[in-house]
C-alpha cells in the first residue's frame, strides 16, 4: 500500500513536470531558438543568448513594455536585436542600488530606467572617476563597482540593439575560429555566398518587422537561414541535437521545477504530520523524490551542455547545495522513517533553488568557459562537490536544529520529539564532518598539484578549517559532558554561520585569496546579515527560555547517561 | 600528580578550549589578512612560533588521548585512533610543508638564455662593515610595515615604503659655502606655477626647450663670461680629434689642425675638409647643410712613408676609410661639445651676490638678482622669481609616498645605533656614515640559484573561441644543466606542472603586455613531507569513516536479515570517553 502511495506521489510529480501550466509551459524548440551564436567563448543557441542578455540588462526573464504588453526574454531580445522599438526611451535597464540612484539624481522607488535617462545622467562623471581609480590600482568603493555593473549593462544594450555583428556566420575551418556577423560574412566567404546569406537575413528581418512579436511565424524563414549557415561549414556548425538540448534545458527549467516540487512535497508532508489520518506521508515522499530526480536530470543536461562537472561557480554551488540537502535528507528519511528530515530539508532546498532562480544579477546562471586554474575536470568533479555536499549536510543539520529548537521553545524541558530530532541532527553533523574533512583534504591534494603546496592558509582553506573546528568543538564538548542535546542543536544552528562564511563570506565579505575565481559582484550582505542576526536572536531567546525553565525544574540527569 | 597532568594533556577538557582558541585565532586572522595582506599574516601568525606551539599542543593532546585509550578494541576505538593519529601526522606534514618547502618565481623569456635565479619571498639586506665583513638577512616587508627582523647588524629597521620617491630640500645651516636657490616659474597663459631648487649638486635642470642653471664664478672674468650674451661670442665648436696609433692617444684641436698638420710617430695627419652639418647631396657628394654644428664630419689624409689613406671621421658615426683595407693601426674619435641650449636662465653666484643671465631665442638680459625679483626670460609669458637663497645650504633628503600616477621605488628606512636615520632604496647600495664609523648597506631582491637553468622556447596563450578571455597558458621550456648541456624539452600549463630533479616547475603568471615572457613557480619539497601529509590525510578520513560508520556496518553484518532499518533509538552513542576525563 505504501509503495502504491509512493508511486502515486512520484507519478504526480512527473505529471506536474510536464503539465503545461502557465510559466511551466515548455514550448517547441524551433530554429528561432536554436540559431547558433558564438559568444563569450562558446557556441550556444540564440535562445540562451536572449535569456542571458535580458537577464543581465533587465535582471528578470520578462519585460513589461510602457504600453503594458509583456514580452518574454526571446521576444524582448529579438525586438532589441532587430531594433523594432524605441529602445532609447523604454525603461528597460535595471538600476537597483539605491545610493547610486541618489548620486545620479534618479527617483529611488523606480527600478528600471531608459538608456537615454542614464546616458544624460551624472553616470559619465562617476565612471570616469572610477576608471581613473582603477587605472591607479586604487581600491574601488561599492558605489564605483555598482557604476561599473551599470556601465556593463549599458554597453550590452549598445552591443545588442540593432546589432549587425552578432556572430552567426560560422568559421569555415578552425573549430575555435572566430565567427562573424551576417553583415561581415564576406570576411570568411566569397561575396556571392555572403550576399545570399545577407538576403536571407534581410527577408527574416522584414518578416519580423511585419509580424511583430509573434516569433512562431518566423519559423520557416529562420530555418532556411539556419540551414544556409550550417551548410557553410557543416563540420563546425553545432548539430541540431546539441542546440535543441540547450534550448530544452532553458525551457524546461529543471531547477525551477525542482523547488516547486519540493514545496508541494513539503506541504504534503506537513499535512501528513498535522492530520495523520490522511496518511499522506508516502505520497509526499514520492513527490520529494520527483524533485530530486528533476534536479538530477537538470544536472545531467547542464553537464552535457557545459562539458564539465556540475559545480564551478557560486550559482551552481547554491543549486548543488540545495540538491545535496534534499538528497541527503531523503536517504536518511528512507533509512530511519523519522518523518522529520524532509520537513527540515524541503524549505532549505526551496530557499537555495529560489535564490538561484531569482537573483541572476548576484548568482549568474550563464554557462561560461572555465578560468585556466579550474581546467581540471578530475579534481573539479571531486573536491568541489564533496565540500559543497558537506555544506549541504550542515545546512540540513541547521534545519533539524531549528525544528528541535522550536520543540524546545514549545516544551523547554525537551520531549520525545526534541530528543529524536537531536539524535537525527547528530547523525547529519557526522556526515558533514566526514565530507568536509574529505573535501578539505582533497582540496589540499589538488592544491599540491596546482599551487605546489598541500596547505597554505589561503582564506578559503582557512575558513573551511574554521567551519570544521566549529563543529568539532561542540562534538567534543558533548563528549566532555559540557553540551547536552539542547546544546548540540544550538551549536548546529550557530556553527552554520561559519559554513556561510566559508561558502559565501570569503568570496564576498573578505574578497581576498587564491580562490578568487569564485568571486562575484557581491551584494545582499545586509539581507544575509539581518537574517543571520534574527536567527541568532531566536536562538538566544530559546536558550534563555530553556535555561529559565531548566533551572526551575528538577535537575536533569547527565547528558552522558542519556546518550549512553 | 604527573599522571593527573598527563591525563589532562590527553583530555577533551583541554581539546575543546584548544580547538576553540585555534578557531577564534583563525577567524581573527582572516579578517586581519583582508586588511594587511597575506604576507604579514603568514609571518605574524601562521609561521609564528606561538601559533606553532598551539598546533603542537593540539598534536600532543591528540597523541596522549589516543595512546591513553590503548588497546583500541572495536571499530569506534580503531576509527578514533586512526583519525587522531592521522591528524597528528597531518599537522606535522602541513607544518613541514610551510617551513621546509623552498619556493620561488622564475622569470623566463623567449629572447633570453636560460635563467637559474629564482626570486624568493622576502627581500635581502646586506651590510658590510668597515672591516669588510658582510652580513646578510632576509627582510620581510609589507606596505608601510617591516615585519621582520626589527634589528640587524646594529641597524634598526624602522619603516618600509613600497612606492616612494626621494624628495630633496634645502635648509640653511651647512658649514661651507654652498649656495642653493629656489626659483618660482609661473605662466598665466598656461595657468602653471611651479618651483625648482638649484644647487651645486643639481646645477642644471632641463625643462625641455630651456634649462635652469646655477653657476659659481670664482672671479670677475668668469662672472663676465657667464653673464655674456652667447650670440656675441664666437665659440670654437669644431671640437677635437682623438687619434689612437697603436697604444698612443693624441688629441688635437680641429682649429690647430686647420693651421698645420699633426705628426704622430711617423704618421702625418692632414685635414682636407670640415663639414659642420654633414649631408650627401643628390650626386652623393658631401656638403654641409648649415653652419650649425649639428652633424660635424672631417676628411683627413694620413701619410706614412709612401703609404697614404683617406678617412671620413664623424662625430656621430663610425669613421669610414675611403678605399680598401687600412694598413695602419689607427683609431679615430671626433669629439664635438654639444651645442649650448638656446634658451636658459642662469643664476651666477659671485662674491656672495647673485646675478642672472636669461636667454631666449629672441632676447638676452642679465644683471644682479635680488630676492623676489621677477625676470621675464622671454619664454612665452613665463616669469621667474627668486624665492629663496640659502648661501650655506644643507641638503635634506626625504622619502615620501609616490603621488598617484608617479612610479616610485620601494625603500627601507633604517636607524643606526647613534640615531642616524636613512632610507635605503630598493636595488641600490648606500653608504651609512654615523659619526666615526661607516658601513655599506644594500637592500634588494632575495634570489636563490637553481642547480639547473630554465629557458623559454615559446609561450602559448590559448583563448576561448571567438573571445579574448584566456583558456590556458602554456610555457614550452627547456631545462639545461649549468654548463648549458643536457637539454630537455618540457611543457607546463595550469594544473600540469613538470618535475625535474625533485623540483616542481609550474605555470604561475604571465604578462598580458609581453607574450615573450612567462613566470614559473619553482618549488621543492622533501618527498617525506609529501608522503607525511598524504598518509596523514588518508588516515584521518579513514578514521572518521570507521569511527562514525564502523559500528553500524558491523552491527548490520551481524544482525538478522529481518531487521532492515535501524530504529532511531539505537543511534550509536558517542564513545564514553568522558568518564576518563573526570
Amino acid at each position: 500500500m505504501n509503495q502504491l502511495k509512493f508511486l502515486w506521489g512520484l507519478c504526480l510529480a512527473c505529471a506536474l513536470m510536464v503539465t503545461p501550466l502557465s510559466q511551466w509551459q515548455p514550448t517547441t524548440q524551433t530554429a528561432v531558438d536554436t540559431l547558433a551564436v558564438q559568444l563569450d567563448g562558446r557556441k550556444k543557441p540564440l535562445d540562451t543568448v536572449a535569456r542571458e542578455t535580458v537577464a543581465t540588462i533587465h535582471g528578470s526573464g520578462q519585460y513589461q513594455l510602457t504600453s503594458g504588453e509583456v514580452l518574454d526574454a526571446p521576444q524582448t531580445y529579438w525586438s532589441l536585436w532587430l531594433n523594432s522599438r524605441d529602445w532609447n526611451d523604454e525603461p528597460f535597464i535595471l538600476v537597483n542600488y539605491r545610493p547610486l540612484k541618489t548620486q545620479l539624481g534618479l527617483p529611488l522607488e523606480q527600478k528600471y530606467f531608459s538608456f537615454s535617462t542614464l546616458i544624460n545622467s551624472e553616470l559619465g562623471g562617476i565612471l570616469q572617476k572610477a576608471h581613473t581609480q582603477q587605472l591607479q590600482e586604487q581600491p574601488l568603493t561599492r558605489d564605483e563597482r555598482e557604476a561599473f555593473t551599470l556601465e556593463d549593462r549599458l554597453n550590452l544594450m549598445l552591443d545588442t540593439v540593432g546589432s549587425q555583428t552578432l556572430p552567426l556566420v560560422p568559421y569555415p575551418s578552425d573549430i575555435k575560429g572566430a565567427w562573424v556577423g551576417i553583415a561581415e560574412a564576406q570576411q570568411l566567404y566569397p561575396p556571392e555566398i555572403a550576399a545570399r546569406i545577407q538576403t536571407e537575413f534581410e527577408r527574416l528581418n522584414q518578416q519580423y518587422q511585419e509580424n511583430g512579436d509573434d516569433l512562431g511565424r518566423l519559423q520557416d524563414t529562420t530555418a532556411m537561414l539556419q540551414k544556409s549557415l550550417a551548410d557553410l561549414s557543416p563540420e563546425i556548425y553545432p548539430d541540431s541535437a546539441t542546440l535543441q538540448r540547450e534550448v530544452f534545458f532553458n525551457y524546461f527549467h529543471p531547477f525551477g521545477k525542482a523547488w516547486q516540487l519540493y514545496a508541494i512535497a513539503f506541504l504534503t508532508l506537513l499535512t501528513s504530520q498535522l492530520i495523520p489520518t490522511l496518511n499522506l506521508y508516502w505520497s509526499g515522499m514520492g513527490l520529494f523524490l520527483g524533485g530530486i530526480l528533476v534536479q538530477i536530470f537538470g544536472f545531467i543536461l547542464r553537464m552535457q551542455i557545459a562539458g564539465r562537472p556540475p559545480v564551478t561557480n557560486m550559482y551552481e554551488s547554491v543549486v548543488w547545495v540545495g540538491f545535496g540537502i534534499a538528497a541527503l535528507a531523503f536517504c536518511f528519511e528512507l533509512q530511519t522513517r523519522a518523518r522529520s528530515y524532509l520537513l527540515a530539508a524541503a524549505p532549505l532546498a526551496v530557499v537555495c533553488l529560489l535564490l538561484a532562480d531569482s537573483l541572476p544579477a548576484v548568482l549568474d546562471p550563464s554557462i561560461e568557459p572555465l578560468v585556466p586554474v579550474l581546467q581540471d575536470n578530475f579534481w573539479l568533479s571531486i573536491h568541489v562537490p564533496t565540500i559543497t555536499l558537506s555544506y549541504a549536510s550542515f545546512a540540513l543539520a541547521m534545519g533539524l536544529g531549528h525544528l528541535a529548537l522550536v520543540q524546545y521553545w514549545r516544551q523547554p524541558q525537551g520531549g520525545s520529539t526534541a530528543t529524536i530530532l537531536s539524535r537525527l541532527n547528530t547523525r547529519v553533523i557526522q556526515v558533514g564532518i566526514l565530507l568536509l574533512t574529505a573535501g578539505i583534504i582533497l582540496g589540499g591534494i589538488w592544491a599540491h598539484f596546482s599551487w605546489g603546496r598541500f596547505w597554505g592558509w589561503d582564506p578559503k582553506e582557512t575558513w573551511a578549517l574554521i567551519a570544521l573546528l566549529c563543529y568539532l568543538a561542540p562534538v567534543h564538548g558533548r563528549l566532555a559532558g559540557w553540551l547536552g542535546q539542547f546544546g548540540m542543536n544550538v551549536a548546529s544552528v550557530l556553527a552554520f554561520n561559519a559554513v556561510l562564511m566559508a561558502w559565501y563570506g570569503v568570496n564576498f565579505v573578505l574578497g581576498t585569496g587564491l580562490h578568487s575565481y569564485g568571486f562575484g559582484t557581491g551584494g545582499s550582505e545586509l539581507l544575509i546579515a539581518s537574517i543571520v542576526g534574527l536567527d541568532t536572536f531566536f536562538v538566544l531567546a530559546t536558550i534563555l527560555r530553556h535555561r529559565s525553565r531548566h533551572d526551575a525544574s528538577v535537575p536533569v540527569p547527565d547528558v552522558q547517561t542519556v546518550d549512553a | 600528580m604527573l599522571a593527573k597532568f598527563i591525563r589532562f594533556l590527553g583530555s577533551i577538557k583541554l581539546a575543546v578550549p584548544v580547538l576553540g582558541a585555534i578557531a577564534s585565532i583563525l577567524i581573527w586572522a582572516t579578517f586581519y589578512e583582508s586588511k594587511v595582506g597575506s604576507l604579514v599574516v603568514q609571518q605574524q601568525i601562521y609561521k609564528s612560533p606561538w601559533f606553532g606551539a598551539l598546533m603542537f599542543l593540539l598534536a600532543v593532546n591528540l597523541g596522549v588521548s589516543t595512546l591513553s585509550r590503548y588497546p583500541w578494541r572495536g571499530p569506534r576505538k580503531v576509527g578514533f585512533a586512526l583519525a587522531h593519529l592521522g591528524l597528528i601526522v597531518l599537522i606535522a606534514g602541513s607544518a613541514a610543508v610551510i617551513h621546509l618547502g623552498v619556493e620561488g618565481l622564475l622569470l623566463v623569456r623567449t629572447d633570453q638564455p636560460a635563467n637559474h635565479l629564482v626570486r624568493v619571498e622576502g627581500e635581502l639586506l646586506e651590510v658590510m662593515d668597515d672591516q669588510g665583513q658582510v652580513q646578510q638577512a632576509t627582510v620581510m616587508v609589507a606596505p608601510d610595515y617591516v615585519i621582520s627582523p626589527k634589528q640587524f647588524a646594529g641597524l634598526t629597521l624602522l619603516d618600509y615604503d613600497e612606492n616612494s620617491v626621494e624628495t630633496v630640500e634645502y635648509r640653511e645651516g651647512g658649514a661651507q659655502d654652498n649656495s642653493a636657490v629656489r626659483l618660482v616659474l609661473s605662466s598665466d597663459r598656461m595657468d602653471r606655477t611651479f618651483d625648482q631648487w638649484l644647487s651645486p649638486a643639481a646645477e642644471t635642470v632641463d625643462l625641455g626647450p630651456a634649462q635652469l642653471e646655477l653657476r659659481l664664478a670664482a672671479n670677475e672674468t668668469a662672472l663676465q663670461q657667464l653673464l655674456a650674451d652667447p650670440t656675441q661670442k664666437q665659440t670654437h665648436q669644431s671640437g677635437n680629434l682623438l687619434i689612437r696609433v697603436g697604444d698612443r692617444e693624441t688629441t688635437i684641436a680641429i682649429e690647430d689642425l686647420r693651421r698645420h698638420d699633426a705628426i704622430i710617430n711617423d704618421i702625418q695627419v692632414h685635414l682636407l675638409s670640415v663639414w659642420p652639418d654633414f649631408r650627401l647631396d643628390d650626386h652623393n657628394q658631401p656638403i654641409t647643410a648649415s653652419q650649425d654644428w649639428r652633424n660635424p664630419a672631417l676628411e683627413v689624409s694620413v701619410t706614412q712613408a709612401d703609404h697614404q689613406e683617406r678617412w671620413f671621421v664623424f662625430a656621430q658615426a663610425e669613421p669610414i676609410l675611403a678605399g680598401n683595407e687600412s694598413l695602419l693601426d689607427l683609431n679615430w674619435e671626433y669629439q664635438v661639445p654639444p651645442p649650448p641650449a638656446t634658451d636658459y636662465f642662469r643664476v651666477v653666484v659671485a662674491n656672495q651676490q647673485l646675478y642672472y643671465a636669461a636667454r631666449s631665442s629672441k632676447s638676452f638680459s642679465s644683471g644682479p638678482l635680488a630676492m623676489d625679483q621677477m625676470v621675464q626670460p622671454g619664454w612665452a609669458d613665463f616669469q621667474i622669481t627668486l624665492a629663496d637663497w640659502l648661501p650655506h645650504a644643507e641638503v635634506v633628503r626625504n622619502r615620501l609616498p609616490a603621488p598617484p600616477g608617479v612610479e616610485g621605488v620601494p625603500a627601507l628606512q633604517i636607524v643606526s645605533t647613534n640615531g642616524h636615520q636613512q632610507w635605503l632604496t630598493w636595488g641600490k647600495s648606500a653608504l651609512i656614515t654615523d659619526g666615526s664609523y661607516s658601513m655599506m648597506a644594500a637592500f634588494g631582491p632575495r634570489m636563490m640559484a637553481l642547480p639547473f637553468g630554465i629557458g623559454l622556447d615559446d609561450f602559448i596563450v590559448e583563448r576561448n573561441e571567438g573571445s579574448e578571455s584566456v583558456a590556458m597558458w602554456t610555457s614550452q621550456i627547456w631545462i639545461e644543466d649549468l654548463q648549458g648541456e643536457a637539454t630537455q624539452q618540457r611543457s607546463v600549463w595550469m594544473n600540469h606542472p613538470t618535475w625535474y630533479q625533485g623540483w616542481k616547475i609550474a605555470q604561475a603568471s604571465w604578462n598580458p603586455g609581453d607574450l615573450n615572457q612567462s613566470t614559473l613557480q619553482v618549488k621543492r619539497e622533501p618527498l617525506w613531507v609529501t608522503a607525511l601529509t598524504w598518509s596523514g590525510a588518508l588516515l584521518t578520513v579513514l578514521g572518521i569513516g570507521v569511527m562514525f560508520y564502523g559500528p553500524t556496518l558491523l552491527k548490520k553484518r551481524a544482525a538478522v536479515p529481518e531487521k532492515l532499518t535501524e530504529p532511531i533509538a539505537s543511534d550509536p552513542a558517542p564513545m564514553p570517553l568522558a568518564t576518563q576525563d573526570r
